[in-house]
């Protein structure tokens, strides 16, 4: 065992809003070509049929009013660019059509296209650079928040393709059970009690003593109370706050992405200021889904050997058809750092999912665990990457 | 070690009175569905049909949020009680007959 994983004691995750790797990471392809971002030849038609390119015109806030759709049917027509035949594949070509059905306006929609610069995105893109960003991390289903989130607390969205309530089903148990039940700890902080958390009605009801605020994760990293598994959830809104008013950090459109930078910083400072913490920590910093926008790496199937054991009628898909869960959702930023992480390790190859989190959680704090989906007991596990056998001592700092 | 200087705070990034996106209109409900399984008297008087920006969504959702808190740490503490007296039969009757809100009864108030 590397000496990196030898020294693992904690595991944070800090999952932000809505945005799409090409978005955020894509420029970094031209820093280092393993990273796959954008490239030439890449386009979506808009309606009028012309070919409409990816460009670095993405601002950090007023651009993408309204939200762009990234329910179940936007999505689906996001990634088969209209195709509904049996035989479809995907193609990544219906983003700006999709754009275009809430405004009808062809210039506003080609802005789903638009990506950040590297100089625009300090935090989030130098992370990426110096630790490892993840080429293929996917959401785990083309749709929303809600069950996009459920994937990373319990393997599964009990069937869920949308935002509505979701009731868990026995066996499955969330991650955070899962740790205390045997011993060990977990909590999911949220920003603080205005902005609460998107875990409401089957943790906050059921288990209040699983939740901190974002101000107890600075307290407890900075004491070294962390628990063995954390949980971290940005602010989802802009609202008085008791010191002032509290900027929303998540990063939803069309909340400001600087101050999601800003938040990522604070989290990653917070691990690092304590030299014991950082050395028995990994941070992964990942996106719950892309929120309508741009990318274009196809979402493959999931292996037909590993479902998830429920199928979405028509009725929930808001299509013709039903979804068995048998495929990924788009493409989002994934990050995971350590200082026993390689510099600039671009992981591919490899595929990842939000359901990736309860099984790298369950495995190395658990062992073997029988009461989980077959979709999260097959899904890539990540602790393997905190591999190295000496601790760097050049990861960057923010200030 | 490279030192990153943060993006500054954006100036006028807050705007208290935007429309509410899918998001919070989610997590407004789901906190109402959480806020009908709590006793009535942890039930907020706020009619959520009514919220449309992003601070009243705000306002809501913190209500609701301390009041599961509340609601929690109320049955802790009775709890607590419960272990350090045993009660007699007749005290586990009259806690029977409270019912589940006096106070939320008196208001006539219902669940949503």
């Amino acid at each position: 065992m590397p000496a990196g994983l030898d020294n693992l004691k904690h595991i944070v995750v800090l999952m932000m809003e809505n945005r799409s790797f090409d978005h955020m990471l894509g420029s970094l392809s031209s820093v280092n070509q393993q990273i796959d971002g954008i490239n030439a030849g890449l386009s979506n038609p808009d309606t009028t049929g012309a070919a409409v390119a990816p460009q670095p015109l993405a601002q950090f806030q007023g651009q993408l009013d309204p939200d762009p759709d990234h329910h179940f049917p936007a999505v689906d027509l996001q990634i088969f660019g209209g195709d509904t035949s049996a035989g479809r594949q995907p193609n990544m070509q219906g983003f700006v059509k999709s754009y275009f059905n809430q405004q009808q306006d062809v210039g506003h929609s080609q802005k789903i296209m638009y990506y950040f610069t590297q100089n625009q995105l300090p935090v989030l893109t130098t992370l990426a650079t110096e630790f490892a960003v993840f080429n293929r991390w996917f959401a785990s289903i083309p749709g929303p928040t809600i069950c996009n989130r459920a994937f990373a607390h319990y393997g599964t969205s009990f069937g869920q393709v949308g935002m509505n309530v979701f009731y868990v089903m026995e066996p499955y148990k969330s991650i955070y059970e899962r740790m205390v039940a045997a011993g060990h700890t977990a909590k999911i902080y949220y920003y603080d009690t205005t902005s609460s958390t998107m875990e409401v009605v089957n943790l906050l009801q059921n288990e209040p003593q699983l939740f901190g605020t974002y101000q107890q994760f600075l307290s407890d990293c900075s004491s070294g109370n962390l628990p063995d598994y954390s949980f971290v959830e940005p602010n989802y809104s802009d609202h008085d706050g008791d010191e002032g008013e509290e900027v929303a950090n998540d990063q939803h459109p069309d909340h400001n992405v600087q101050a999601g930078e800003r938040f990522i910083a604070s989290v990653y400072n917070a691990i690092k200021q304590n030299a014991n913490l950082w050395q028995s920590t990994a941070l992964l910093v990942v996106y719950d889904e892309h929120g309508g926008i741009y990318d274009h790496v196809p979402p493959p199937n999931c292996s037909p050997n590993a479902p998830d054991g429920f199928v979405a009628s028509p009725n929930d898909t808001g299509l013709p058809f039903s979804f068995a869960f048998d495929r990924l959702g788009v493409r989002v930023p994934a990050i995971l750092i350590s200082p026993w992480v390689p510099k600039g390790l671009v992981v591919d190859g490899r595929i990842f999912e939000h359901a990736s989190i309860p099984a790298t959680v369950t495995k190395f704090f658990l062992g073997s665990y029988a009461q989980r989906t077959a979709r999260e007991a097959a899904a890539d596990t990540f602790a393997d990457l905190v591999s190295l056998d000496v601790m760097r001592q050049d990861c960057p700092d923010f200030g | 070690m490279t030192k990153i200087t943060l993006p500054p705070m954006p100036a006028n990034a807050t705007n208290q009175d935007r429309p509410v996106n899918g998001l919070l209109k989610a997590q407004i409900l789901h906190l109402h569905e959480a806020e009908r399984r709590l006793p009535l008297r942890h039930h907020t008087d706020i009619y959520i049909n009514a919220i449309k920006t992003e601070g009243e969504a705000a306002r809501y959702i913190r209500r609701v949020t301390e009041a599961i808190h509340d609601a929690h740490a109320e049955a802790a503490a009775k709890r607590a009680r419960g272990k350090g007296k045993r009660k007699a039969v007749i005290d586990i009757a009259a806690v029977a007959d409270e019912g589940p809100s006096k106070k939320g009864k008196k208001k006539g108030k219902v669940s949503l």
